[in-house]
């Protein structure tokens, strides 16, 4: 069969659709998705800032009102609340950010990949993040002379957590490659064969 | 823009163009439950860009861009991952039309399927008839680099037709 031949096969599906519409569920699907997506961003972020600057509030209280003060606990403190200062500048980055992106599937997949590289970064420094907040909590269980079982609980609980993240950020990176591949392939470079095979349209 | 006005131009492009999105639904999704998950994901996107639409180009165009954007992006594993336990999926939102079946379409859906994700695309737009240079805008590539593409994917459907033929014969 020629293109052409080709071509009359697909025309014939024109004639009569080959699905119908629920048009009720669609709707209602559509503004539920609508609601789903910007709860879900807002909640997660302030979630995040609200438990890490109150966590580091309560460490500092805490610490400061026992009878043994420990510098680590300060400095965890300190950190914690950093990062939720880190968390609402990412925020206020993105509710302001500008989509410099054409609207191309070419455009469409860097904005794509330009996303999932920030997601990659984004859970590479939480899962790296681990290791400091770990550090300094362990440090002030040893200096406030806490029980071994406690600092024994506190690591095994801080390697679980390292590795959940580490699966992630796994899914985010997969997820990265199979655009970088998807990119490569519509814009890879035509041989001199294929060129001079090019029949004028 | 208001929800009524959106609304209504985005009840309007379903009405008139919903064959271009079965198209690229069907090239895209192989069993009915991914049709469904895959025309949900392409309305939203449709929905989404109402007010972004500018008249720059033809309303099919600004379709087909969107569709197969959504459908290049759009994969099985993450329909499991992210709608397991959405009560709309027990609501079906596409049914089959109960038309007699045509085997050689189903066999040209099969032969573009078959194709990775950007041939796909290509080959859909150039059955539906979309110029190099339409298909250079929707792809964001350059024109030779659409007839390079174009040639390879008219040399391998050429052959493959006529195994079909042989086979059917």
């Amino acid at each position: 069969m020629n293109f052409e031949e080709l071509q009359k096969i697909w025309d014939t599906q024109n004639k009569q659709t080959l699905y119908a519409i629920n048009e009720t569920a669609m709707y209602n699907h559509i503004m539920q998705k609508q609601r789903q997506a910007r709860h879900i961003t807002h909640v997660s972020e302030l979630l995040t800032m609200i438990v890490n600057a109150g966590v580091g509030i309560f460490i500092a209280i805490t610490n400061a009102t026992s009878n043994r003060t420990s510098i680590a606990l300060y400095v965890l403190s300190a950190w914690l609340i950093a990062c939720a200062v880190f968390i609402l500048r990412g925020r206020i980055q993105r509710l302001h950010g500008n989509r410099q992106f054409d609207r191309s599937m070419n455009g469409e997949l860097a904005h794509a990949l330009a996303v999932a590289t920030q997601q990659v970064k984004h859970s590479r420094l939480m899962r790296l993040n681990i290791l400091p907040i770990a550090i300094l909590l362990l440090l002030g269980l040893w200096e406030t002379d806490k029980p071994i079982w406690i600092a024994g609980a506190t690591a095994a609980l801080f390697l679980l957590s390292y590795y959940a993240s580490g699966w992630e950020h796994n899914l985010y990176e997969n997820r990265r490659r199979s655009l970088e591949n998807l990119q490569s392939s519509l814009t890879q470079n035509a041989t001199p064969t294929d060129i001079s095979n090019i029949k004028p349209q | 823009m208001t929800e009524a006005e959106q609304k209504q131009i985005f009840e309007t492009w379903i009405a008139q163009y919903k064959g271009l999105l079965f198209k690229v639904i069907r090239a895209y999704a192989t069993d009915a439950m991914d049709r469904d998950d895959l025309f949900q994901e392409i309305t939203i996107q449709v929905w989404r860009s109402v007010p972004a639409f500018r008249h720059e180009s033809a309303v099919t165009t600004w379709l087909y861009r969107i569709a197969l954007n959504t459908a290049m992006k759009w994969t099985r594993s993450e329909r499991r991952h992210d709608h397991t336990n959405d009560l709309e999926h027990a609501q079906h939102i596409i049914h089959e039309n109960d038309l007699p079946a045509d085997d050689r379409l189903a066999w040209l859906y099969n032969e573009i399927h078959k194709l990775d994700g950007i041939d796909r695309s290509i080959t859909l737009l150039l059955l539906d008839g979309f110029s190099y240079k339409e298909m250079a805008g929707i792809l964001g590539i350059t024109e030779s680099n659409v007839g390079v593409k174009i040639n390879r994917i008219k040399k391998h459907l050429a052959a493959q037709s006529k195994e079909y033929e042989r086979h059917e014969l």
